[in-house]
């Protein structure tokens, strides 16, 4: 076993087992923090796919920024929650939705082990590709180049996409 | 030297994205089911990111860029409107909240 697929492995059981933790805990406090060790490994599976400013970003953005967003609102609104979830107004609800879970999974797994490998898959060509400027100019260089070369018009969209969700956040909060 | 392959990227993404959308269906508390909802948009991250390693190409580490930043905006509303109905309400049972008047 190489040390890739031993890293891969233990990073899958681990991503997996937290992310069972988010639905499955009762305290919501659990779930958050069963979260951000979800999206903790999931920035170690960007590192070793050499995706390195996004895993720093998920890092910064969501484990940091958006996760602690989370928690205060959890923590607002906890104490009336931990006794709501008994009452189930349909019993079965659960089960048929841990059913169609697996019928999911398996049918994904399914079509992507017939159907993806990275044999057949159309490269880049060679000048432009992904590798050939990491190695000239260095991992976060290549991010930088792809996004203001061929996505500026997306990237400046984005800006006005957060001052709407700003706007939106401030109109929400006046409403008191 | 047997690297890892795309297919099993791409089955990883596809269990983390099961898991989230269970969480969905099953959990009655909306803050859990926004959870689970970041979990199905970091499971499809999760598949672009490795996409991008294996076709050699940047585009797919863009798409996760954009991705992240609708996320966020998404989280800010959401929780900004999860806290005005409980505010309302002062219960946030996603079975109660069933008609349309505030």
């Amino acid at each position: 076993m190489t040390p890739e697929w031993l890293s891969f492995i233990v990073l899958a059981v681990a991503s997996t087992a937290t992310a069972i933790g988010v639905i499955a805990f009762k305290n919501a406090v659990h779930s958050a923090l069963s979260l951000i060790l979800t999206l903790l490994f999931l920035a170690l599976f960007y590192l070793q796919l050499q995706a390195m400013f996004i895993a720093v970003v998920q890092i910064l953005i969501y484990a940091g920024a958006i996760m602690v967003l989370f928690l205060f609102v959890v923590t607002m609104l906890a104490p009336e929650q931990d006794e709501q979830e008994q009452h189930d107004r349909i019993a079965w609800q659960k089960a048929v939705g841990s059913l169609l879970g697996l019928v999911l999974v398996g049918a994904l797994s399914y079509l992507l082990f017939n159907g993806a490998s990275s044999t057949n898959l159309p490269k880049a060509s060679a000048a432009e590709s992904l590798s050939n400027v990491v190695k000239h100019q260095g991992n976060v260089e290549a991010f930088g180049q792809a996004l203001f070369h061929g996505y500026l018009f997306p990237f400046e969209v984005t800006s006005l996409l957060i001052v709407i969700a700003i706007l939106g956040a401030l109109v929400f909060g006046r409403r008191a | 030297m047997a690297s890892v392959p795309l297919s099993a990227y791409l089955i990883m993404s596809a269990i983390l994205f099961t898991i989230g959308a269970t969480g969905v269906l099953i959990r009655r508390n909306p803050l859990i089911i926004f959870m689970s909802i970041e979990l199905m948009l970091n499971a499809v991250n999760l598949s672009f990111v490795a996409l991008s390693h294996f076709l050699d190409s940047a585009d797919g580490q863009m798409f996760v860029f954009i991705v992240l930043t609708v996320a966020a905006a998404e989280v800010v509303v959401g929780l900004a409107l999860i806290v005005s109905i409980f505010r309302s309400r002062r219960n946030i049972d996603v079975d109660e909240m069933n008609i349309l008047r505030g």
